[in-house]
């Protein structure tokens, strides 16, 4: 996913405000795609902001995280990340948000606590077999 | 790998180790229940025995009468074979043995890749009933795994247990209310994760081009239309309410862009491209490490 920069100067009620107006017409919005833009009041400086938003669902609170890119006082991108607990929501908010990891990170599977792997770690033992024959063919 | 304090019942079964965990010992004619429903399974659909059921249609056109469960075996695919274009197809069995993946594992391509045939031409599937008007190749391992998967939970839960994971390698159902954190195997590296998901009732399947290699570029997951190992996908992963559905879409993610899938089917999922990128969608936010 990407990792927002978390430079904290809308957290105030700005920041919420916008979050919330923004997940209100959650089903129409479009992940990463820069939005309309509109003229926001104040000097701000340029770059990149973010912050969480809550709001009521259905199914209780639940949060977003707003990413905003201002370019001349003006909102020139939204990058809105869920943080979803409930798997209605997830679906729900699933409908507009979908990510990106430029790039995989790996960590030994001797640090990180889990009960299983899923992957395609095993084979059948034929094709094991037959793999470590032509290996030992091939020297 | 295993729960803290369960107990775990492994066999081997279709050319894969299971291990199944549950908080008790399971008795032994539970157990035996189970082997039964693997070797039914196997004799039905293998492609790597003479005596299955789909070993007749390899040597001759002909019908043949399936298990029950084939009906959603017929339903998944076809809808998958028209997602993809072709490319998602239980003909493909031909093609993989061109390449050298077949029942003797000769692991030596044949020749040039060769397209499966086209459902249309040869295959006439209609529940339990299938009929081929060639000689065909079937393998339906692309949703079958996971179907065993979900027949083994059905023969769990009718003996009262509610509470369990079946693990084919990798491919698991979870059912009871506490979450069971699980690694995502590195494409790459099979001692490194690159992300944990906590699965909690419900399936996570996964699809690899990293570990059933036999040559310079070759390995399972084949598209349809050409023949060819899909070279731009390196690994998937789904989570479905049932095993079955999972394991086909991790399979049909390697062939179909997820929008296309996501219109037809409820899941999520999370797609790894050999150039080490991934995209996900947002039941798989958070998921990866960063």
């Amino acid at each position: 996913m990407t990792t927002p920069l978390r430079k904290g100067l809308l957290v105030g009620a700005a920041g919420l405000t916008l979050a919330s107006s923004v997940a209100a017409c959650a089903p129409s919005a479009q992940g990463s795609t820069p939005q309309k833009t509109s003229s926001i009041s104040g000097p701000y400086k340029d770059g990149t902001y973010s912050a969480d938003g809550d709001y009521i669902s259905p199914n209780g609170g639940e949060t977003v995280g707003v990413q905003l890119t201002l370019a001349g006082n003006t909102i020139s991108a939204v990058d809105i990340t869920v943080h979803a607990n409930n798997p209605n929501t997830q679906e729900f908010q699933g409908q507009f948000k979908n990510g990106i990891a430029a790039q995989v990170v790996g960590k030994k599977l001797d640090e990180i606590n889990v009960s299983k792997v899923a992957g395609s770690s095993l084979t059948s033992e034929g094709f094991n077999k037959a793999v470590e024959t032509i290996k030992s063919e091939a020297k | 790998m295993t729960l803290t304090g369960w107990s775990v019942f492994s066999f081997d079964g279709i050319g894969t180790t299971w291990e199944i965990s549950t908080p008790e010992d399971l008795p032994e004619r539970v157990r035996a229940g189970l082997l039964g429903v693997v070797e039914d399974f196997d004799r039905s659909y293998s492609r790597f025995r003479d005596d299955s059921l789909i070993a007749v249609l390899a040597r001759e056109p002909g019908t043949v009468t399936l298990p029950a469960g084939a009906g959603k075996l017929e339903q998944l695919f076809k809808k998958l074979y028209h997602l993809s274009n072709g490319a998602m197809t239980p003909l493909i069995g031909s093609s993989l043995e061109r390449l050298g993946y077949g029942a003797d594992y000769a692991l030596r391509p044949l020749g040039h890749p060769v397209p499966a045939p086209r459902w249309e031409d040869v295959l006439v599937w209609s529940g339990t009933s299938i009929s081929a008007s060639a000689p065909v190749v079937l393998d339906i391992g692309a949703a079958g795994k996971g179907q065993l998967v979900d027949l083994l939970a059905s023969v769990l839960r009718g003996a009262g247990t509610a509470e369990f994971l079946v693990d084919a390698s990798g491919d698991m159902l979870h059912s009871g209310t506490e979450p069971l954190r699980v690694a995502l195997e590195h494409p790459y590296d099979p001692t490194q994760a690159i992300g944990v998901v906590e699965l909690r009732d419900g399936a996570l399947c996964a699809s690899a081009a990293n570990r059933r290699t036999w040559g310079d570029g070759l390995h399972h997951v084949l598209d349809g239309a050409t023949g060819r190992p899909i070279e731009t996908v390196v690994a998937t992963w789904t989570t479905a309410a049932t095993a079955m559905e999972a394991d086909a879409l991790a399979t049909a993610l390697f062939m179909v862009d997820p929008p296309v899938l996501e219109t037809d089917f409820e899941f999520s999922w999370l797609k790894v491209y050999s150039d080490g990128h991934a995209a996900y969608s947002a039941g798989f936010e958070g998921t990866l490490f960063t």
